[in-house]
């Protein structure tokens, strides 16, 4: 429950309101929209209408690995590709982002072995991905609609292909509320490097209100914007300041009995005040050992920025934070040229750190109540681009997903010979929100915002056709 | 290809019955609960019988209207609105006005029947019975198919201002329609706010400003009967005026300064001059008929011929047409296969038509792009036949007449304009020109000479034979295909006339011209060097002749011929006009190599070029670049085998005709140790006198470059455009039937057609000319809708919610209207006045609605919008930043140019820094970058345009109270809100009342003063007794007014 959210809203639940207000958004007071959705007695019933009652899992953190990694490299082996290695495709037609370069079958350089009791077939780059593979599903025949990153990005990140629609982050905020009210709900990790491709679309409301926005925490001095007290304000002056404030503003509010948005403006100063050093606090890492810090592989220069970021995603849900996102910078696995050095690079950056996370969360007993997401917006050719490199496919790729109810050690779906398209149990991005959504405890079809004349929801699924995947499901 | 994921934005794809088992949105539960949270009655049927557009239509619209809409009308039943309701369907009418069994509605409804699978809740149903009951208020009397059935698209017609029981409190027509619907609600406008809070209203809805203490002052002291009036004219005359409402216009327009859709956002340098005309429109109160026209159809108006001098107000028109590119458009940056760059070509398209639809007629038309409108009467074919009016613009589907925004401009000089530019550059080419001849009468007095081995002045006009040939002196196959014919004119060709030497060009490649004369490229010793210069006349043959891309020559010549045995050699000097001079090994032929770049200095005529080879030991040369005979920066290295005996001589390249003269080479020996500072010495005077001749030449060409009359318009790329055609199902590889330009089926009256009538000239079609036409004759339907939606919006800006909430959508599937006929009676009265905008504020700003208090009367609970009170409203982002800067005494007032540049941070702040030039002045100068918005802008909810905003969210959240607290621009705000009252007021006690005037725009009351020198006190109790304490304590109260809810809130 929302610590300082008593008061007359508290018997309300505004996204209810939201979800049916047909004037939409605009204009309302909104200070409390991250009140948890838990059902509450007294309540309007249909207020809840979108929970469910499965569903065990509290946060999400997606590793997202932007630029498309290499599915036919990595997760999903080909001998059929070593065999016509150099060969003109024999598969039939293929669908080229960069056709004037168009090459021959490219095979994967990389070795492949199975792991664990599950037996997942893994490529020689992940080694520690390769120690927990029990605990994770492996989807190989992931799909999406298009080859141009930005729209794939959306697609996977909003279920649509244009942009100014919320993200999954803001959708599941939506639908749960906060556990922390001193730190925002929906949190985003960046690289000290820079942003990702597509920017903060990735982590956009869109046309929900700006308390469903994800917020970046950056990786310099001020992790949250303007967080920090001003160097010549001290403490003891800031409250008074604060306190004058309040007086000031609750002569204000006597013009405006039952202003519920002037009051929660009032509320949120005190919030503020708390986040100020709740954040710091929960971004310091020198409370974390040294065998976590070695787990994470923060004392290796290759992996410490990843790493460090790992280990915060998992402070930051273990403090309540519901959505959690991690980016590189860039897009580093647009592997058009130099495809496999390359990703003996990203695998060195990024394989530890993603798996020290799922074994720490799970040694915290963390694993059951989170998801851990790892993917990437599309998958890459069977063929080269120019000599070396592999171009975009939408038609298929892979990616993992561990913990919240998922079912571990298990093996979906299956592409064709080459790796080209998925062919068996297909999962579109729209039944992967649709299924994340329900592990959540969130019915898919029911999470609707009244938008442009009719309820919109995140799926959309009369429109794509997203339904739930049991067969993911522990 | 087919491209399937465009289709997935689209909600309505499948034909599926859909969603109705969605939690329905307008179940009784819901819609109380609404009411409990926010209002009382606000949507008039708590306590009455329910009218049909308020609680009947949404219902039908949630339940029904899938199947029995304007698309479908199944049974020949259309629930979506009153009129065709009264219709009813194949089986005669549904609705018998207070008797519910005989009608069919209630037969069909109460059995289950109707919706099927999913039946009406018992609340549904109650609703429906208790509406048919009471008669079925909201339904005409009679209705006939034909007739403009919805609200919004009926014609505009004089309407009655309703009887009010309380005329007193009413001012004057607008404030009836208001008043009435209180008082059937029990209540009635409040009493008129005080003076301070209503300047303080006035000025921050016309101008985005907080009044300045002496507007307040004057204002208060003027006890004259019109003084309101008075004081609301000099708002509307502030030229602060048009950029709060341009900028209202900039948002509904989709207005950004880049281009959006790939993650390059690539920047519109000339999308300002938009931005500017706009706030000159509203300035000067263009009528929103003509403002239309010229955005619509600028460059269709008269005025306009191509190559003559334009007016002031032809330019204005050409600089309006930006409206129709202000979408995304990533044409100029498609990478990708063809389908690829269709699908961005496409949405550069598509998004003017959703703009146009949204921001003047209030449709959504999306998703008419694959199939008919499920909810509104939009068809496939509207959808397309609408798109032609926009494809001649924006031929998305024809990749030979795309133009990419870059090139999509125009030069439309007004005479002053072209003669004072004309001047400028002549001045500043007569600057270049006399420094470069002093430059060269310097050069050729002080250049270093050394011992000539060849030198040609072609003052005989001697054949070039024997002395020149079209092959290398150790070869004897000629270069090239035709080669060059030697003393003719007959292209390729060289020949000696007037004293020079013309290298004219033909149109194949790779030719050349050398000496037969051999020399030793590799003088023996360190030190020693060799250098081949001559004087470029020309880069071109006549005043008429196309400049030179390049001026190519060769140093090392021996065999032109790719196959043979010889490699290195042929030494290609490739000299660029605006600098950086390539150099190329064994040219030509797939084993030519680039061997780098050497100097800086533009080929240009009228100075002396050529290149220097010196020995700097170890069998390694050094090939510089010299500019009048002295060296320049940028060296290569070449080795001893790239440069074996050969010629020197000229390159014959397609097209790259140009004129030479004293082709010199010299030998010179080492320089001895004592004349090194000498030459040190001469070299730098050389280099000081290139710099001004460098900074004289940029200037000339920076305004070339970026002449004031360039203009980023929009206009039909060819006045026969081909056909436009419908796309099954929206993809773009499934074109269909061609489709004709017309207007909206809905919207049209008889026979009404876009049909090509091409203005004077033949430039355009016509058809975007025929659709502003359609858009501003009162006599159509699309102008009553045009009109409607922007009275809302202005209704919108002034009371932070329209008269329909959803300004994208008066549409059928928008909100209903609150007060119906007054939407109508503004928008019948702006249209009958001649469209003026100023006149529509006056209308609301005179009225008793504008002028009521805002306080909150517990006993009299009202809600925001049937306007009991004068609602709060929190100030929008731009307004907040720039109140602040007026506060503090800083806000720089210039008006209009290019954009302020923003700035990322390292911690990913996007910030405009104080000190930058502009950096003070209003946000609506700020550069509106898609991808970057102003950190202190988007936290308080400026929106990151996509396609384009007609209302933003107003959110309340933690993360505004940090930036009021801690940001650098409130704390900066903050000093100099402090500075500026102890400048103007050097007594602290009489300093508090000036600080409440300026920030909150009235004087404190005897209790708040003294609670503020309380905190004043206190404040500098904390920080230590002094007048330094003291300051700081100011500072921090001064930010506490910034940060405050008064400050914050319109009210």
């Amino acid at each position: 429950m929302q610590p300082g959210a008593e008061g007359l809203w508290e018997s309300v639940t505004r996204r209810g309101f939201l979800s049916r207000y047909a004037g939409g958004i605009g204009g309302l007071a909104l200070a409390d929209l991250l009140a948890s959705g838990e059902p509450r007695a007294g309540e309007i019933g249909q207020a809840s209408d979108f929970r469910t009652a499965f569903g065990k899992a509290k946060s999400v953190i997606c590793l997202f690995q932007h630029g498309g990694p290499s599915q036919m490299d990595l997760f999903d082996s080909k001998p059929a590709l070593r065999k016509y290695h150099g060969q003109p495709y024999p598969g039939g037609k293929l669908e080229v982002h960069f056709d004037k370069q168009k090459g021959n079958v490219l095979g994967s350089p990389f070795k492949f072995a199975r792991h664990g009791e599950s037996g997942i077939e893994l490529c020689e780059l992940l080694p520690h991905t390769a120690g927990i593979v029990d605990d994770i599903t492996m989807i190989r025949s992931m799909k999406t609609d298009s080859v141009d990153h930005e729209s794939a990005l959306r697609l996977i990140h909003t279920g649509r292909f244009l942009a100014g629609m919320p993200v999954w982050g803001s959708w599941v905020v939506y639908g749960l509320g906060t556990e922390n009210a001193n730190l925002p709900a929906y949190v985003v990790l960046t690289d000290p490097g820079g942003l990702p491709v597509d920017g903060e679309r990735n982590w956009s409301s869109g046309w929900l209100p700006a308390v469903y926005q994800g917020t970046p925490f950056r990786s310099g001095n001020t992790p949250v914007l303007d967080l920090k007290t001003p160097a010549d304000l001290p403490d003891r002056a800031r409250r008074n300041q604060l306190k004058w404030l309040e007086e000031v503003n609750l002569r204000h509010l006597k013009r405006h009995p039952g202003n519920t948005e002037l009051e929660a403006r009032v509320k949120n100063f005190e919030t503020a005040a708390r986040m100020q050093t709740a954040v710091p606090e929960l971004l310091d890492l020198s409370q974390e050992n040294a065998a976590t810090r070695t787990l994470y592989g923060l004392d290796d220069p290759a992996t410490a920025d990843y790493g460090r970021r790992c280990l915060l995603a998992r402070r930051l849900v273990e403090n309540g934070v519901r959505f959690v996102q991690i980016y590189m910078k860039g897009q580093p696995w647009d592997t058009h040229s130099n495809n496999a050095e390359s990703l003996k690079g990203l695998c060195a950056t990024t394989d530890r750190p993603s798996a020290a996370l799922v074994k720490d969360l799970k040694q915290r007993g963390l694993l059951d109540s989170t998801i851990v997401i790892w993917t990437g917006e599309f998958g890459r050719l069977p063929i080269s681009q120019g000599t070396d490199g592999r171009d975009h496919n939408r038609h298929a790729f892979s990616m993992w997903i561990a913990g919240g109810g998922f079912r571990a050690g298990y093996t979906h779906g299956a592409t064709d010979d080459f790796g080209y398209e998925s062919v068996q149990d297909v999962v579109t991005v729209h039944d992967l929100h649709a299924t994340l959504l329900h592990t959540l405890g969130l019915d898919h079809r029911k999470l609707t915002v009244q938008h442009d004349g009719r309820g919109t929801s995140l799926t959309d699924a009369d429109v794509t056709g997203a339904k739930l995947v049991p067969a993911l499901l522990a | 290809m087919t491209l399937p994921h465009k289709l997935t934005d689209c909600p309505y794809r499948r034909r599926e019955d859909r969603a109705t088992d969605r939690a329905a949105g307008w179940r009784l539960g819901g819609v109380l609960l609404i009411l409990g949270l926010i209002s009382q009655g606000s949507l008039g049927w708590a306590d009455e019988p329910a009218k049909f557009d308020v609680a009947i239509a949404p219902l039908f619209k949630e339940r029904c209207v899938k199947c029995h809409g304007p698309a479908k009308a199944e049974a020949e039943l259309d629930l979506s609105t009153a009129a065709a309701v009264v219709r009813g369907g194949e089986n005669g009418p549904i609705v018998v006005p207070h008797q519910v069994d005989d009608s069919l509605l209630w037969e069909r409804v109460v059995a289950d029947e109707m919706p099927p699978k999913h039946p009406l809740t018992a609340d549904e149903k109650a609703r429906i019975k208790a509406w048919i009951l009471a008669g079925a208020p909201g339904l005409p009397a009679r209705s006939s198919k034909g007739d403009a059935d919805h609200w919004a698209f009926r014609k505009l017609a004089p309407v009655q201002p309703p009887s009010v029981k309380n005329e007193d409190v009413t001012r004057g027509p607008l404030d009836r329609f208001i008043e009435a619907a209180l008082e059937r609600e029990g209540g009635s406008l409040a009493p008129e706010a005080p003076r301070q809070r209503l300047i303080r209203r006035v000025s921050l809805s016309l101008t985005g400003l907080t009044p300045s203490p002496a507007d307040v002052a004057a204002y208060l002291d003027d006890k004259a009967p019109d003084a309101y009036s008075r004081m609301v004219e000099r708002f509307l005359a502030s030229p602060r005026y048009g950029e709060r409402w341009g900028k209202y216009w900039l948002d509904a327009a989709g207005y950004a300064d880049s281009n959006g859709y790939f993650n390059a956002d690539s920047d519109r340098p000339l999308a300002y001059r938009y931005r500017d005309y706009v706030v000159r429109a509203f300035n000067a109160d263009l009528t929103f008929d003509r403002f239309l026209r010229e955005q619509l159809a600028g460059d269709e108006l008269p005025g306009y011929e191509p190559g003559q001098p334009v007016t002031a107000e032809t330019a204005d028109r050409l600089i309006a047409t930006h409206f129709l590119r202000n979408g995304q458009d990533g044409s100029g940056e498609s990478d990708g296969n063809p389908d690829e760059v269709r699908v961005d070509r496409y949405t550069a398209l598509e998004s003017c038509q959703q703009i146009v639809a949204s921001a003047l007629l209030g449709l959504t038309i999306q998703c008419a792009k694959c199939h008919s409108h499920k909810f509104e009467p939009i068809t496939h074919e509207d959808y397309y036949r609408f798109q032609a009016i926009f494809a001649p613009v924006f031929p998305a589907a024809t990749d030979s007449l795309w133009i990419k925004p870059q090139a999509r401009f125009v030069l439309a000089p007004t005479a002053d304009q072209k003669r004072q530019w004309d001047r400028q550059i002549r001045a500043a080419d007569d600057q270049a020109a006399l420094l470069q001849a002093s430059l060269r009468e310097w050069a050729s007095k002080n250049r270093p000479r050394g011992e000539v081995v060849f030198l040609d002045d072609f003052e005989s006009d001697a054949p070039l034979k024997p002395r020149w040939s079209n092959t290398a002196p150790t070869d004897d196959k000629p270069g090239g295909s035709p080669p060059v014919t030697v003393d003719s004119d007959k292209a390729p060709a060289a020949r000696s006339r007037n004293g020079r030497l013309e290298v004219i060009a033909g149109t194949t490649f790779d030719s050349w011209l050398t000496t037969t004369q051999s020399f030793d490229w590799t003088p023996d010793h360190p030190g020693e060097s060799i250098q081949a210069t001559f004087d470029l006349v020309d880069t071109r043959l006549s005043a008429q002749g196309k400049s030179a891309e390049r001026v190519g020559y060769f140093l090392a010549t021996h065999d032109f011929d790719d196959s043979g045995k010889l490699s290195g050699g042929n030494i290609l000097v490739d000299g660029h006009p605006t600098g950086s001079t390539s150099v190329l090994a064994d040219y030509p032929g797939r084993d030519a190599t680039p061997r780098g770049a050497i100097g800086r200095t533009g080929y240009v005529a009228g100075r002396n070029y050529g290149v220097r080879v010196t020995n700097v030991d170890k069998g390694q040369f050094r090939l510089e670049q010299l500019v009048d005979g002295f060296p320049e920066e940028g060296a290569i290295t070449l080795a001893a085998g790239d440069l074996p005996d050969g010629g020197f001589g000229f390159e014959y390249h397609a097209d790259r005709s140009f004129v030479v003269d004293n082709v010199r080479i010299e030998r010179f020996g080492a320089s001895a140790e004592s004349d090194r500072s000498s030459i040190a010495a001469r070299d730098a005077e050389f280099g000081r006198r290139q710099k001004e001749l460098e900074a004289a030449r940029n200037q000339a060409n920076g305004l070339k470059n970026a002449p004031p009359f360039k203009i980023a318009w929009a206009t039909d790329v060819t006045p026969t455009p081909p056909e436009t055609h419908l796309l099954e199902r929206g993809d773009y590889a499934r074109p269909g039937k061609a489709m004709a330009a017309s207007p909206l089926s809905a919207l049209a009256s008889g026979g009404a057609s876009f049909a090509s009538q091409s203005p004077a000239g033949g430039r355009t079609t016509g058809r975007r000319l025929a659709l502003a036409n359609w858009l501003t004759d009162p006599n159509e339907r699309a102008a009553a809708l045009m009109a409607r939606v922007q009275v809302n919006r202005i209704w919108q800006s002034h009371f932070g919610t329209g008269i329909v909430a959803t300004p994208e959508n008066l549409g059928l599937s928008g909100a209903p209207p609150t007060h119906p006929e007054l939407l109508d009676w503004l928008a019948f009265e702006f249209v009958r006045s001649g469209w003026s905008v100023k006149r529509v504020h006056r209308q609301i700003l005179d009225s008793a609605t504008f002028r009521q208090s805002s306080d909150a009367e517990p006993s009299a609970p009202t809600d925001d919008r049937s306007l009991g009170r004068f609602p709060a409203v929190r100030l929008d982002a731009e307004t907040i930043r720039d109140c602040m800067l007026a506060v503090s005494g800083e806000l720089d007032t210039a008006m209009g140019g290019p954009y302020v540049p923003i700035q990322a941070t390292g911690d990913g702040a996007v910030v405009v820094p104080d000190s930058q030039p502009g950096g003070l002045r209003r946000s609506i100068y700020l550069q509106q970058r898609r991808t970057q918005p102003v950190s202190l802008l988007q936290v308080f909810d400026a929106p990151t345009i996509v396609f384009n905003s007609l209302r933003r969210p107003r959110t309340a959240m933690p993360l505004q109270s940090l930036a009021l607290m801690n940001s650098d621009f409130v704390r900066a705000r903050a000093k100099a809100f402090a500075s500026r009252l102890e400048r103007e007021e050097p007594d602290q006690a009489k300093r508090i009342p000036l600080a409440f005037l300026t920030a909150w725009s009235r004087e404190p009351s005897l209790e708040e003063r003294q609670a503020a020198t309380g905190f004043l006190d206190e404040q500098s109790r904390l920080y230590g007794l002094g007048a330094e304490g003291r300051n700081k304590a100011w500072v921090d109260f001064c930010q506490s007014m910034l940060m405050s809810n008064e400050f914050l809130y319109l009210d």
